[in-house]
């Protein structure tokens, strides 16, 4: 991917820039507004990531909202130091497609990075999903691992579809709050865990290879790579 | 002092009565002037055609002794009478020459003139020519001059009594409030050095500032309940942020120190990230609890139906309860459209299952309940059967950081209940515990949206709010 990140703090810049090009990425920087504005508007990235509170004239809604205006579409995750829900839904409303409260974790970053990304190369809702030999059919909701019908209550169903839409991707437990549950908090306790473990109670207990795997430190993954 | 604002008051009246004073007595002042002169000129007048009626029956001779007998007649020089032929040679009458400032036309003339030993005083004369003779009738206006000096000073007197009470109360006022104003800053400088103890002198009156100082008095007492509320937390946030701190800086230094093998480093280094996750939670609740705290929330305020909300937070902690042993169920009189804040709501009663699911005992029991209390309000209780909590204990829980003896060794920050109290209190009701024997029943109260609305009525609204957001959701992948 080719990122542009825009922040003009030295110690969260290190630490992005580093963490992504080790991910494989491409970064570019921006430290000011204005830079961060010249370039999001003049090169093709992948994803944006802006700073919401920026040194110069142009804060980082500004910019979202003059990019939004002259038709960019690319993705923008919105980091701020600002935590309160309605600071993210401005956020939001502005034209930022995430966002992420600092301080963050790296591996949440790199997981929203890549849910935006595969968001943007535009998904049909409707076609079958399959990860090894589990497929799903997000229409008929119908799951099958093998040839074994999987019977999945609803927030099951949600649960493993939104994860098999991010097959190969790390999906951290934030995530899955708030994209399953529409949680915009910390429930304190690991229920998120339990979820995970009931699920894959049903999709992986009988089966030799598992395909829903827990990633230390950063969330859960579906894939049938080795 | 001119700039007290009793002394500028006083000043104020003192003009305002200067002014009405002087309004009164101007007009008073010309019409006495208008009146008298016009009298005046009239006797003058009559005078004048009294001597002609003498003169053309008897001719100036007649005339003369007439004067004569006139002048003889007065002691003081009250009237002046002059009559003169011709070439202005004084014939008879009180004036020893004709007056140089009088003309010898006809009329009516106010001049200045020498009279006897008397300086010269203003007076009134009237000129009438009789035949070739020229008369001359005239008054003194010194006779009135006492009268209208009188009047002068009665006015000059008016002002000067005016104008010194009105200082002196000015003065006095001003004193007074000096005093008062005085004590009150004492009182306060008191406070701004820190003592909010400190409350303003009240008396039993109630004038203006004995009903500001009870006002003011009354914000003091919140101040300092707020002041003494933020020394608790930040005291308690001191404490809790303290703990894990501490950890941190330790397990940092000895890393520092005893630089043991990467694998070690590694793993330690993973502590220190959960050592410092855990610190970020208890910020990420302590600023929720502001905002709710700040009441900045209500513009977050939606119908909602309040029974699909709880039945959705009992199935995301269905599996955790199942994992205990625990029968978690959720029980509502159908749907209820409720205003307030979807995300709060669902926060509050995450807290409150949360502890409920801590407190439970193996086997236990968890009932979610949401009752219709048709009195315009909706009941939301979540209720266990685990220890319960003693009556000592119950102010104590709603308290920031407080946590039990039972909850030692459990996880969390002990924020959830002051969390879903401050939920409650957003949506205009509090937290209520109550014991269920055994067990805690813990309930709050929500306003229901206008009854004329049949409830069912937000179900089609709610549900394609929710096919608008499920899309969006699978969108995101």
């Amino acid at each position: 991917m080719k990122i542009l990140l825009v922040e003009d703090n030295e110690r969260v810049t290190q630490f992005v820039v580093k963490g992504l090009q080790e991910a494989g990425h491409t970064v570019d920087h921006a430290g000011n507004g204005r830079d961060g504005m010249f370039l999001a508007a003049s090169e093709p990235y992948d994803v944006i990531i802006m700073d919401r509170m920026l040194p110069g004239e142009i804060d980082g809604l500004a910019i979202i909202e003059v990019l939004r205006k002259a038709g960019k579409r690319t993705p923008i995750l919105i980091l701020s130091a600002l935590s309160e829900v309605d600071d993210r839904i401005r956020g939001l409303r502005s034209g930022g497609d995430d966002y992420l409260t600092k301080p963050f974790a790296f591996g949440e970053l790199l997981a929203r990075l890549d849910a935006l990304h595969r968001r943007a190369e535009g998904i049909n809702t409707e076609a079958p999903l399959s990860v090894g030999d589990l497929h799903m059919d997000p229409l008929t909701r119908k799951v099958t691992r093998g040839s074994r019908p999987i019977a999945l209550q609803p927030r099951e169903f949600k649960l493993l579809e939104y994860l098999m839409r991010h097959a190969g991707q790390v999906v951290t437990r934030t995530m899955l709050l708030e994209n399953v549950w529409d949680y915009h908090f910390d429930p304190q306790t690991n229920v998120v865990d339990v979820h995970i473990s009931k699920l894959r109670q049903k999709i992986d207990a009988e089966f030799e290879r598992p395909l829903l795997r827990t990633v230390r430190n950063a969330g859960y993954t579906v894939t049938a790579d080795e | 002092m001119l700039r007290s604002s009793a002394v500028s008051l006083a000043l104020g009246y003192i003009a305002l009565g200067i002014t009405a004073l002087v309004l009164f007595a101007a007009p008073l002042w010309y019409a006495w002037q208008v009146t008298i002169q016009e009298g005046r000129i009239e006797i003058l007048q009559v005078d004048a055609q009294r001597l002609a009626e003498v003169f053309r029956r008897e001719g100036a001779d007649g005339v003369r002794s007439f004067i004569d007998a006139r002048v003889r007649m007065q002691i003081a020089s009250e009237r002046i009478l002059l009559l003169t032929d011709e070439s202005l040679h004084p014939l008879s009458g009180n004036l020893p020459v004709w007056p140089p400032d009088v003309p010898l036309v006809p009329g009516n003339y106010k001049v200045r003139m020498e009279l006897g030993d008397q300086s010269t005083q203003m007076a009134l004369v009237h000129v009438a020519t009789l035949g070739n003779y020229h008369l001359l009738v005239g008054r003194d206006n010194a006779l009135f001059a006492p009268l209208q000096t009188r009047f002068w000073y009665g006015l000059a007197a008016g002002i000067a009594v005016l104008s010194i009470a009105g200082l002196l109360i000015g003065l006095i006022t001003r004193r007074a409030l000096m005093s008062r104003v005085h004590s009150i800053r004492q009182t306060v400088s008191a406070i701004i050095h820190g003592d909010l103890k400190h409350r303003l002198p009240t008396h039993l009156n109630d004038d203006e500032l004995n009903t500001l100082s009870r006002t003011i008095n009354g914000m003091l007492e919140q101040i300092e309940l707020l002041v003494h509320g933020v020394r608790n937390v930040s005291n308690s946030i001191a404490h809790d942020l303290r703990t894990p701190l501490a950890e941190l800086r330790s397990r940092l230094e000895e890393l520092a120190l005893i630089r043991p093998s990467p694998e070690e480093t590694f793993a330690e280094v993973d502590g220190a990230v959960a050592d410092v996750d855990r610190v970020i939670r208890i910020f990420d609740a302590l600023l929720r609890l502001a905002e709710i705290d700040a009441g900045m929330r209500r513009s977050g305020f939606v119908p909602l139906d309040i029974s699909d909300l709880t039945a959705n937070a009992v199935e995301f902690y269905a599996p955790a309860a199942e994992l205990e042993n625990i029968d978690l169920a959720a029980h509502s009189d159908g749907a209820l459209t409720v205003s307030g804040d979807p995300v709060l709501l669902a926060q509050a009663l995450s807290n409150l299952i949360d502890n409920a699911l801590k407190y439970a005992p193996e086997n236990g029991a968890i009932n979610v309940t949401v009752r219709n209390r048709f009195d315009g309000s909706v009941e939301v209780s979540v209720s266990d059967n685990g220890p319960g909590i003693s009556d000592s204990e119950k102010s104590k829980v709603m308290e920031r950081f407080y946590r039990g003896d039972a909850s030692r060794g459990t996880p969390g920050v002990g924020l959830g209940l002051s969390l879903a109290q401050a939920v409650a209190k957003l949506h205009g009701s509090t937290l209520e515990l109550s014991d269920q024997n055994p067990g805690l029943r813990v309930a709050f109260l929500l306003p229901l949206e206008e009854p004329q609305t049949p409830a069912h009525a937000a179900v089609p609204q709610k549900s394609a709010a929710a096919e608008e957001a499920a899309p969006a959701t699978l969108a995101s992948g």
